[in-house]
């Protein structure tokens, strides 16, 4: 039990808790490989359909998989996060280029002063340009007359000063999260059943699975069709 | 326009603060319970009760994906005061990572289980209650036909005589020659 609570708190678990684009990519491969095999061990339909319907519940989910990776960062997640800076001007958000950005300040910000300058989250340091400043702070004369880079205060301050000074910039980071909410929603519900109709059936074709197998619409319209005939 | 850019802010601060994994799969499934049976029934191809046993089956596994998550994320959240005492780790951490864990099982096994479980005899019931349905409506027409039928026809005469026609000498030799001719084409025999 104890090394299932370690995991579960550790830092990379909880940034990955907290972020939704991760999460959903998660969860959309969890279900690619969950709702196939419980339908190959469903024994409430014959081989044949158990086979047609996981292959085809599987092809669903990656390509649900990839709508997600092609779609949602680019377009939801950063396209989202720019207009929401557009939106809330009056609020002084430091001028984040991006989303990548916004959350690499982020997950060093949640860390203890020490740990932020370990070799493993260099790459958190080199994602945050120099130039991103926060203007609510500024000092009259001297160095920081026009704002402070937002680097500073993860080169100085601890977490717990972080969160006091209100530098999370949660209204920041709830508007990633929230553009990928509403992109996940719209990839996955609008997009994903659409695509899938224009390319699960010639890659179900290609690899043979549309051969000997009729779905149960097509069984019905040819029943249909046979019992008006007669 | 002021009051909805104080809840879009508002809403923004709280997921900001704490974004929890199950708001996204949440949204997500009930998005999928409305839009997946929507784009089924929207379909020219299949015919109309196939599109409705398909828009059901689709509506009732969405159905079961938000109760498993809420019920799950409730159960495992509860837990999270008596581990966080046992280890002396964070609450709030923990209740963090049991939420994103809980997702993960009830995405991965859970719903899968319970509509493997459930779906089969729930439409297979639905099933049973429609066919009755229209069972009783092909009565009911059935009934109407004949009643427009025994109610178009008035006759004095009895049935007998309505169906057993009186036929000339004439008319009687020329249905022999057919009736024998007939039976010759057919290569029947009676009697043989």
């Amino acid at each position: 039990m104890g090394w299932f609570i370690n995991a579960i708190t550790s830092n990379r678990f909880q940034t990955i808790a907290q972020n939704t684009d991760t999460c959903v990519k998660i969860e959309t491969g969890l279900k690619a490989v969950g709702r196939p095999s419980f339908t190959l061990i469903d024994k409430h339909t014959d081989k044949e359909t158990r086979k047609y319907s996981a292959t085809k519940e599987f092809l669903y989910q990656l390509l649900c998989f990839g709508i997600y990776v092609a779609v949602i960062p680019p377009i939801f997640k950063n396209g989202g996060f720019k207009l929401f800076q557009k939106v809330f001007t009056k609020e002084n958000l430091p001028n984040f280029r991006n989303a990548k950005e916004m959350l690499a300040y982020y997950h060093l910000a949640h860390l203890d002063k020490e740990e932020r300058m370990l070799e493993q989250n260099k790459k958190y340091w080199n994602a945050i340009s120099d130039d991103v400043i926060d203007k609510t702070i500024r000092t009259k004369t001297g160095k920081f007359k026009d704002g402070i880079p937002v680097k500073k205060y993860l080169q100085t301050w601890s977490k717990d000063k972080i969160t006091d000074k209100g530098k999370m910039f949660k209204l920041a980071k709830g508007s990633i999260e929230l553009s990928s909410i509403v992109g996940s929603v719209i990839g996955l519900t609008i997009l994903a059943p659409e695509l899938s109709h224009l390319i699960l059936h010639p890659i179900m074709k290609a690899i043979g699975m549309e051969k000997g197998h009729k779905k149960p619409a097509e069984e019905s319209t040819e029943k249909n069709k046979l019992d008006k005939q007669v | 326009m002021g009051l909805a850019y104080n809840k879009i802010k508002k809403i923004c601060e709280n997921l900001g603060e704490h974004n929890d994994a199950l708001y996204a799969v949440l949204a997500i499934a009930v998005f999928k319970g409305i839009m997946r049976p929507t784009f089924t029934m929207m379909d020219k191809e299949s015919d109309k009760e196939t599109k409705k046993y398909a828009a059901f089956r689709e509506g009732l596994t969405e159905a079961i994906a938000f109760c498993s998550y809420l019920i799950t994320h409730k159960i495992f959240k509860s837990q999270a005061p008596s581990l966080a005492a046992k280890t002396g780790k964070s609450e709030k951490k923990i209740a963090n990572g049991l939420s994103l864990f809980s997702v993960c099982l009830t995405a991965g096994i859970i719903i899968p289980a319970v509509c493997n479980l459930t779906l089969k005899p729930v439409m297979d019931l639905v099933k049973k209650v429609s066919d009755k349905r229209k069972q009783k409506l092909g009565n009911d027409a059935m009934q109407g036909k004949l009643d427009i039928k025994e109610n178009s026809v008035k006759t004095n005469e009895s049935f007998a005589a309505v169906y057993s026609p009186k036929l000339s000498p004439n008319s009687i030799s020329l249905m022999d020659s057919l009736y024998k001719n007939r039976m010759q084409n057919s290569g029947m025999k009676v009697g043989g």
